[in-house]
C-alpha cells in the first residue's frame, strides 16, 4: 500500500460515476480478444496511436529496432541498478494483486456469498440519500497474456527503461511514460501491469507493453486481458470515531493502533477491504469492477457518518 | 489458585511395570509410588493435555542400584502425538517467566494455543510465533496488555509476525479483544521509571484528559502515555528524560515529542486539580 497512500489525490470534482471516460466498448474488446487481428475503435484521446498490429512481424521491421537500440543497452544496464529499490515496491503490489488472481474463486463479480438470514452484513443505504462523493481511483492491477515464451536478458538488453536483475526477481521490470505504468515480464508470457488510473488506461498500457515486446522479435498476442484490483481513495471531509466503529461493526473491522493506524473494514457484499482512517480519508481496494468501488463507499458512507465527532 | 487446577486434572499415571498396582503418594516430594516396586511414577505436574502416562525418569533414591547407576531408564516421549504443543507449553511458560506474567494468564495462553493448535487452520505457521500471538491475546483478554514490543523482547518472532498470527487466531476462534487505553500501562510503566504513585496517578488523568479532548487523533495510546508521563515527570521532582521513558514503553523519542507538542498548549487542563507542581505548568520544558 506504500505507493497508493504517498500519491496525494487530486481535488475531488464531483462528477458522475457514469462519466465518459467509461468506454461502453469494454465488453467488445472481452469478446474481440483473442483475435485481435482488427483494428481498435479507440476514445478520441488515444486515436493517435496505432495499436492494430498483426501476429506476425516482417524481419526488417526486427532488424531496425535492434540497430536503433543497440547503443542504449549499455545505459540501461547501468541505470537499472538505481531502480533495484522501485522494484521492490511493485513486487509487493503484484503479491497484493496475485492471491485474488490465482484464488479460485466460486463467484462471479457483484454476487454475494450464501446469504442465510444470519449472515452478517453492512447495513444498506436507502437510495435516496446519496453522499455526493465520488471515490477516485488510483491504481489497477492487470494482467495479460503475451501467449509466448520471452528471453527476458534479450528483452532487457535491447528495451527502454527495463531493468532485470534474475537473482532478485525473476522477471523484467518495464516502464512507460504514457500512461505512467510499471510492467513485469515473465519469461512464460505472461505480464502484469500496475499503475494505471483507470481501466482503459491500463489496457492501452498494456497493449504498449505487448508492442514493444513484438518490436523485439516475439510473436506477443494479447489474451485474456483481465483486471486483477482496482484501489480507490477519497475524503469524507470530517474526523470519524474509529474507537465507535470498531466497537458496533466487529465482525467486519480490525483497528489495531500498535500495529496500523488506519481501521480495516472487510465488508462482504461486494467484498471489498477499505481503510479508514482518524482524518476522514477512506483507501478502497479489492474491487475487480469500478461499480464494486463506488457500491462500497455507499454502504460505508452514512455508517461513517454515524460516527463523525463532535468537534 | 495453583492447587485448584492440580486437583482439577489429575493425570491418570500408573506405573509402567505395574499397571495395576495401587500408587501411594509421598507426602514429602508430593510425587506418586508404585507399592510393587518403589518406581516414582507421578511427579506433581500439570500436565493436563492428554491422558496418556507421563512418567518421567526415577530420581528418587530406591531408583539407583547398588554402584550407584540408575536403574531405569523409561525417558520414552510418551505424547509423541502431541510433542509440538507440550514444546509450544514449555516456550510459552519460559515466555511468560521472562516478564514475570502469573500463572492465570500463562494458563489462558495455553488454553488458547489448544484451541488454535486443533483447529489446524494455522497450521503452516511457526508454532513460536502463534505462542507468542496466544500470549498477547491472553494477556489482553485479562485486562493486563502487553504491547507487542514486550513480547517480542522474549520471543524470537517479529513483531510483523506476531501482528499478523494475531489477527489470523482472532478470526481462527471468532473472538474479538478490547481496544488498548493509555490507563492499561501506566502502572507498568511509572513503575519500571521508579516514579511515585501521585505522577502516575497524574500521568493517568493527562493521558485520559488528552483522549477526551482528542488533542492527538491518531496516535497509538502507548505514545499518548509516554508522553503523558513525560509531562507528568517533568512537572514533578521526579524528572524523567524523553529518552528513559522512549526505553521503557519502547516508543521513539521523536514520537513522545510529537506527542507531547500535541497536549503541550493545553497542559494546564489537563493536570489533576490536586496535583503538587514542582515545576509550574509554564516552566514545562517545550520541544
Amino acid at each position: 500500500f506504500k505507493d497508493d497512500l504517498s500519491t496525494s489525490p487530486q481535488l475531488f470534482t464531483p462528477m458522475s460515476p457514469y462519466d465518459v471516460d467509461l468506454p461502453i466498448q469494454t465488453t467488445e474488446d472481452v469478446l474481440f480478444g483473442s483475435q485481435f487481428n482488427q483494428p481498435k475503435e479507440l476514445p478520441t484521446d488515444f486515436s493517435s496511436v496505432d495499436l492494430s498490429f498483426l501476429p506476425d512481424i516482417t524481419q526488417d521491421n526486427k532488424e531496425q529496432n535492434l540497430s536503433e537500440d543497440g547503443h542504449e543497452m549499455q545505459r540501461e544496464l547501468d541505470g537499472s541498478t538505481s531502480r533495484n529499490e522501485d522494484s521492490s515496491i511493485f513486487m509487493d503490489e503484484s503479491s497484493l494483486s496475485y492471491p485474488d488472481a490465482t484464488q479460485p474463486s466460486p463467484e462471479g463479480p457483484g454476487v454475494c456469498p450464501p446469504l442465510t438470514p444470519m449472515t452478517p452484513m453492512t447495513p444498506v443505504t436507502p437510495a435516496s440519500e446519496s453522499s455526493g462523493i465520488v471515490p477516485q481511483l488510483q491504481n489497477i492491477v492487470s494482467t495479460v497474456n503475451l501467449a509466448c515464451k520471452l528471453d527476458l536478458k534479450n528483452i532487457a538488453l535491447h528495451a527502454r527503461n527495463a531493468e532485470y536483475n534474475p537473482k532478485r526477481f525473476a522477471a523484467v521490470i518495464m516502464r512507460i511514460r504514457e500512461p505512467r505504468t510499471t510492467a513485469l515480464i515473465f519469461s512464460s508470457g505472461k505480464m502484469v501491469c500496475t499503475g494505471a488510473k483507470s481501466e482503459e488506461q491500463s489496457r492501452l498500457a498494456a497493449r504498449k507493453y505487448a508492442r514493444v515486446v513484438q518490436k523485439l522479435g516475439f510473436p506477443a498476442k494479447f489474451l485474456d486481458f483481465k483486471i486483477q484490483n482496482m484501489v480507490g481513495s477519497c475524503d469524507v471531509r470530517f474526523p470519524i470515531r474509529l474507537e465507535g466503529l470498531v466497537l458496533t461493526h466487529q465482525q467486519f473491522s480490525s483497528y489495531e493502533p500498535e500495529l496500523f493506524p488506519g481501521l480495516i473494514y472487510r465488508m462482504v457484499k461486494p467484498r471489498i477491504v477499505l481503510l479508514i482512517f482518524v482524518s476522514g480519508k477512506v483507501v478502497l481496494t479489492g474491487a475487480k469492477e469500478r461499480s464494486e468501488i463506488y457500491e462500497a463507499f455507499e454502504n460505508i458512507y452514512p455508517i461513517l457518518k454515524g460516527f463523525k465527532k463532535a468537534s | 489458585f495453583f492447587f485448584f487446577l492440580s486437583l482439577d486434572v489429575l493425570p491418570r499415571v500408573t506405573c509402567p511395570n505395574h499397571p495395576d498396582s495401587i500408587l501411594v503418594e509421598d507426602y514429602r516430594a508430593g510425587d506418586m509410588i508404585c507399592s510393587e516396586c518403589g518406581l516414582v511414577v507421578g511427579k506433581s505436574c500439570l500436565c493436563f493435555i492428554n491422558n496418556k502416562n507421563c512418567s518421567f525418569q526415577g530420581t528418587g533414591a530406591a531408583s539407583f542400584d547398588e554402584f550407584g547407576n540408575s536403574k531405569y531408564q523409561n525417558r520414552r516421549t510418551m505424547s509423541s502425538s502431541d510433542r509440538a504443543m507440550m514444546n509450544a507449553f514449555k516456550e510459552i511458560t519460559n515466555m511468560a517467566d521472562r516478564i514475570n506474567l502469573p500463572r492465570n494468564i500463562v494458563d489462558r495462553t495455553n488454553n488458547l494455543f489448544k484451541q488454535v493448535y486443533e483447529q489446524k487452520s494455522l497450521k503452516g505457521r511457526s508454532n513460536d510465533a502463534i505462542a507468542s500471538a496466544c500470549l498477547y491475546i491472553a494477556c489482553r483478554q485479562e485486562g493486563v496488555p502487553r504491547t507487542f514490543k514486550e513480547i517480542c523482547a522474549v520471543s524470537r518472532i517479529s513483531k510483523k509476525e506476531i501482528g499478523r498470527c494475531f489477527k489470523l487466531i482472532l478470526k481462527a476462534l471468532e473472538t474479538s479483544v478490547d481496544l488498548i487505553t493509555t490507563g492499561d500501562f501506566m502502572s507498568r510503566f511509572c513503575s519500571n521509571l521508579g516514579l511515585p504513585k501521585q505522577v502516575q496517578m497524574a500521568a493517568t488523568h493527562i493521558a485520559r484528559k488528552a483522549v477526551e479532548l482528542d488533542l492527538v487523533p491518531g496516535r497509538s495510546p502507548i505514545s499518548v502515555a509516554a508522553a503523558a508521563i513525560y509531562m507528568a515527570s517533568q512537572a514533578s521532582a521526579e524528572k524523567r528524560t524523553q529518552k528513559e521513558i522512549g526505553d521503557i514503553a519502547g516508543v521513539a523519542d521523536v514520537t513522545i515529542r510529537q506527542s507531547y507538542r500535541l497536549i503541550y498548549p493545553r497542559a494546564p487542563d489537563l493536570f489533576p486539580a490536586d496535583f503538587k507542581f514542582d515545576t509550574p505548568v509554564d516552566k514545562l520544558p517545550q520541544l
